[in-house]
């Protein structure tokens, strides 16, 4: 199901009532602050804001390519998830939850015809540093060169990632973010987990083709 | 097992998401296949590196800040709106109670209306009759508002002029404010013009 590009994105709204909280989620401190905040308590939205911002930041400059694009992104996530906090049901885990909010967010985005340019992050440019934060550490490289090589593998498959078609790249950035099963990596893309594997399929094929002089 | 279906278990059987019998098949055809042997290590580096790839970047305060701010206006508009919603609940009941008191009132008031009408007798019909060969009454026509004013201005003027103005209405008629009269309607005009003929400014 592709989201419409014209709606503002919705969360899914699970159907189970919120009444019973299944023992595992309720063991989850995430769904915890999630329910706290279901009652009022707005302190707990800081809480899950200073918790899960930095990775929802991260996905959406990954998506967007641009910080200012992302901050704006990150920031309608999280005010969705405030705004529909009542939908949110703890038979899912929250950053499911969460990242069909920011997948959902992330495409519509992309997929705006008045997006015509598209500022690369990932392709540093001279005498620039990353403002991404520390590089992968690599403990196989132990020599500089086999560093800057690991680094340059690194930029390579960032800008490759960034290359994919979105719902390629949403579904492979979420299958390797936060441990996201293919289950709820469909969910986020409101498909069914056999087209998860084909688009991880499809995804790993560009990649591999495109590193194969680095793997 | 062909190669091509390999390929496509592949990242599957790397992320563990590949059900039991088919990861056997998997790993028979990878068994006896090098080149999906290479295919499926190749699979595994790349998913190694893109989840190798940072997930988490620095949240500017900046952001922190306006999403919190968005948030606090949202709960305030959320408030508000539940307010106005206790508010109108509270106020339907008794507006329905009296609409449909106002309804009974009216339709008890036509009723009781209905019931002390007369018949029409032979002399109500006389009179009627009557009524239709009287010259027909001046038709009520609508007066304009200056009309309305003009009484009372009226009564305030005196029949009759002084005797001093009466003896000389050429001083009357010829001061200067007078032929100027039309421009003092206009504010703006009062600002920006000569109001006498001997070249002076007014001062507003």
């Amino acid at each position: 199901m592709r989201p419409d590009p014209a709606q503002p994105a919705a969360p899914p709204q699970a159907l189970p009532e919120a009444g019973s909280v299944p023992a595992a989620a309720a063991a989850d401190p995430d769904v915890a602050l999630m329910l706290r905040l279901q009652a009022g308590d707005e302190a707990a939205f800081q809480d899950l804001f200073r918790k899960f911002s930095p990775r929802v930041l991260q996905f959406a400059r990954r998506f967007v390519g641009s910080d200012a694009q992302a901050e704006e992104l990150a920031q309608d996530v999280f005010v969705q998830v405030f705004r529909f906090r009542h939908r949110y049901r703890p038979q899912s885990r929250f950053s499911t939850w969460l990242f069909t909010i920011a997948t959902n967010l992330c495409l519509n985005e992309v997929r705006r015809p008045e997006r015509h340019l598209r500022v690369d992050i990932w392709e540093r440019r001279d005498g620039e540093e990353r403002a991404e934060g520390p590089p992968l550490p690599d403990p196989s490289a132990v020599t500089p060169e086999q560093g800057a090589a690991a680094r340059q593998l690194e930029r390579r498959l960032e800008v490759l990632v960034a290359e994919l078609p979105p719902k390629q790249r949403a579904a492979l950035l979420l299958s390797r973010m936060d441990g996201l099963a293919y289950r709820d990596v469909a969910e986020a893309l409101g498909s069914t987990e056999g087209a998860v594997k084909a688009l991880l399929f499809r995804a790993t094929q560009t990649l591999k083709r495109a590193l194969r002089e680095y793997l | 097992m062909r190669c091509r279906r390999a390929q496509r278990w592949m990242v599957a059987a790397v992320d563990g998401e590949l059900a039991p019998r088919r990861r056997r098949m998997l790993e028979d055809h990878v068994g006896s296949c090098p080149v999906c042997r290479r295919d499926l290590a190749g699979t595994g580096e790349v998913l190694e590196r893109v989840a190798g790839l940072a997930t988490q970047c620095e949240v500017p305060s900046r952001l922190e800040q306006a999403t919190l701010r968005r948030v606090q206006l949202l709960a305030a508009a959320e408030e508000e709106r539940s307010a106005a919603r206790g508010w109108w609940a509270g106020l339907r009941a008794p507006a329905l109670a009296l609409a449909t008191a106002a309804v009974a009132i009216v339709a008890v008031a036509l009723t009781r209306g209905a019931g002390d009408r007369q018949p029409i007798t032979s002399r109500a019909l006389d009179q009627h009759r009557v009524a239709a060969q009287a010259p027909a009454r001046e038709k009520p026509r609508m007066i304009a508002s200056s009309e309305r004013r003009a009484p009372k201005a009226a009564e305030n003027l005196p029949v009759e002029p002084p005797p001093e103005l009466a003896a000389a209405p050429d001083l009357f008629i010829e001061l200067p404010i007078l032929r100027n009269m039309e421009k003092l309607e206009h504010f703006e005009a009062i600002g920006t013009t000569t109001l006498d003929d001997g070249g002076e400014q007014s001062n507003g």
